[in-house]
């Protein structure tokens, strides 16, 4: 219906024909003028990288400087920027090893399998989470991910799945790509199903709230609670917490605000760590009651985010209900400096 | 929307016939005024001559238009030179009262809902492919199309929230 509506109104709206000419006229002229410019346009910059590049990667004491060159290189010219990286099909930093095992590719798209050894500990596990710190550089426009695949406990060894897609066509067998990371988390907890022990019947209006700015929120009922600025009303966190069974979440706030039941959690430092979860109520005969909406905000100064939940449960039914909640927590994050440059084959 | 195929080496007229209802359209959607939708049209197209970018299917050249006039709103809107929004109105003629009362209540949205409506209504984009076109959270364009979608309830029935 509105779909419809919109179209029919859009229907009305077109440029007229002298503004079609106009643009076309100002479009010859600037093709024109590109045209005379045209012995100008070998793009200097590229060149002049490429050609540092080689410089850099052909005379080993000065390799550690290939990194500045090669970014600017690629922000200009991915293209040139692969194809001048030399192969590196293996990286250890922080006593971690990165390596490629097999690198295929199958008309636009390319599987590359790769592994990370903790050479010296238990750093890695099951739980392994590039999380967001890794990048794929690609000498073409390409979509791609990695996915975590294994963990051989025997070996210390967990094997990674990449998958490339280019946007543009077949990729060429010997183009290179160059996976590189920074950090991983792992040690990784699932809480799921667990029950929160906390006394709902005295759970009163809130006496003290305040007015945040949300970073964004969700649920049917979150219009009603943002306004067209985005803030909210929320409970002031308690800077104690109270006694929460995840390490890594506090549970900072639990009242009523206009008669609606809000809870609040936060997590410090969660850029590094991931930390979340989602929590909710379970009736009598265990069916879930999911909150009205959510709503998250930060507090910059200390590095905490919070999350309150709003639930449309009233105070005298309250005791018919328990909170429950699913969490995932990461117990341990390495840093290091992982690269790996390596040529894609047909399969 | 575009029906004839057009040839990834056609001619810079060509392509501007062709893309020229889709351009303006965004470009109106996002700025509310036609001056302005005549002034970012003018700079996508002369753009898209001076960058020369290269295409491999016609769908990348799409995005790459529908990205540049959003681009092109932006930079509008934040120039320090443009000029206060105009009573527009006069030259659009409309057909029935209801697309008088929907024109008039997307024109108080706020740009950045209005471009999402556009883009999710007018260019059947996913929100996902929103969200990459306008490098915002997935979140954040899920958000920006429920609260427009409040905003313009009237025009809504249930089968326009999927």
């Amino acid at each position: 219906m509105f779909r419809e509506n919109y179209r029919n109104l859009n229907s009305h709206i077109s440029p007229d024909e002298r503004l079609i000419d106009i643009t076309i006229q100002k479009v010859q002229k600037q093709q024109e003028k590109q045209h005379m410019m045209s012995f100008a346009s070998h793009r200097p910059a590229a060149w002049i990288a490429a050609v540092c590049i080689c410089v850099l990667v052909t005379m080993p004491v000065l390799a550690a400087n290939v990194e500045p060159v090669y970014q600017i290189l690629y922000a200009i010219s991915p293209a040139a920027a692969q194809f001048f990286m030399p192969v590196h099909k293996a990286d250890e930093d922080n006593g971690i090893r990165m390596g490629v095992v097999s690198a295929y590719i199958h008309e636009n798209k390319a599987e590359i399998y790769l592994i990370m050894q903790d050479l010296t500990g238990e750093r890695i596990d099951g739980t392994t989470d590039l999380y967001d710190s890794y990048s794929i550089n690609c000498p073409f426009d390409s979509t791609a991910s990695c996915e975590f695949l294994k963990y051989d406990g025997e070996t210390k060894t967990a094997s990674f799945l990449i998958r490339i897609e280019s946007r543009g066509g077949r990729i060429v067998s010997g183009d290179k790509v160059t996976f590189s990371a920074g950090v991983f988390l792992s040690r990784k907890k699932k809480y799921e199903n667990v029950e929160i022990p906390v006394e709902l019947t005295s759970v009163w209006e809130a006496e003290e709230r305040q007015k945040v700015e949300t970073r964004g929120g969700g649920g049917s009922g979150y219009e009603r609670y943002a306004d067209s600025e985005g803030f909210v009303e929320a409970l002031i966190p308690d800077e104690e917490g109270k006694e929460f069974l995840v390490d890594g979440i506090d549970l900072t706030g639990i009242g009523y605000i206009d008669g609606m039941l809000h809870i609040q959690t936060s997590v410090k430092n969660r850029i590094e760590n991931d930390n979340h979860g989602y929590i909710y109520f379970k009736d009598e005969n265990g069916n879930a009651i999911y909150c009205d909406c959510n709503f998250y905000f930060s507090d910059d100064k200390e590095n905490i985010d919070y999350c309150e939940y709003v639930f449309d449960i009233p105070q005298s039914e309250i005791e018919k209900f328990g909170l429950f909640g699913d969490f995932v927590t990461a117990g341990m994050r390495t840093e290091g400096d992982w690269r790996v440059t390596f040529p894609l084959n047909e399969g | 929307m575009e029906e004839e195929k057009l040839r990834l080496d056609a001619p810079a007229d060509m392509v501007i016939r062709h893309y020229a209802d889709m351009v303006y359209r965004l470009a109106f959607a996002r700025s509310g005024s036609q001056y302005d939708a005549e002034e970012i049209f003018q700079e996508v197209f002369l753009r898209y001559v001076k960058k020369k970018p290269v295409f491999w299917e016609e769908e990348h050249r799409k995005a790459w238009f529908l990205r540049v006039t959003i681009n092109c709103c932006k930079k509008l809107q934040n120039s320090a030179w443009r000029r206060r929004t105009q009573e527009l109105d006069e030259n659009i003629v409309f057909e029935t009262q209801e697309e008088i009362n929907l024109y008039r209540e997307l024109q108080r949205l706020p740009a950045k809902y209005r471009e999402v409506i556009h883009l999710f209504y007018y260019e059947d984009m996913t929100l996902e492919e929103i969200s990459r076109m306008l490098k915002r959270k997935n979140s954040t364009v899920r958000t920006q199309l429920t609260r427009a979608r409040a905003m313009l309830r009237e025009f809504m029935r249930e089968e326009d929230y999927v």
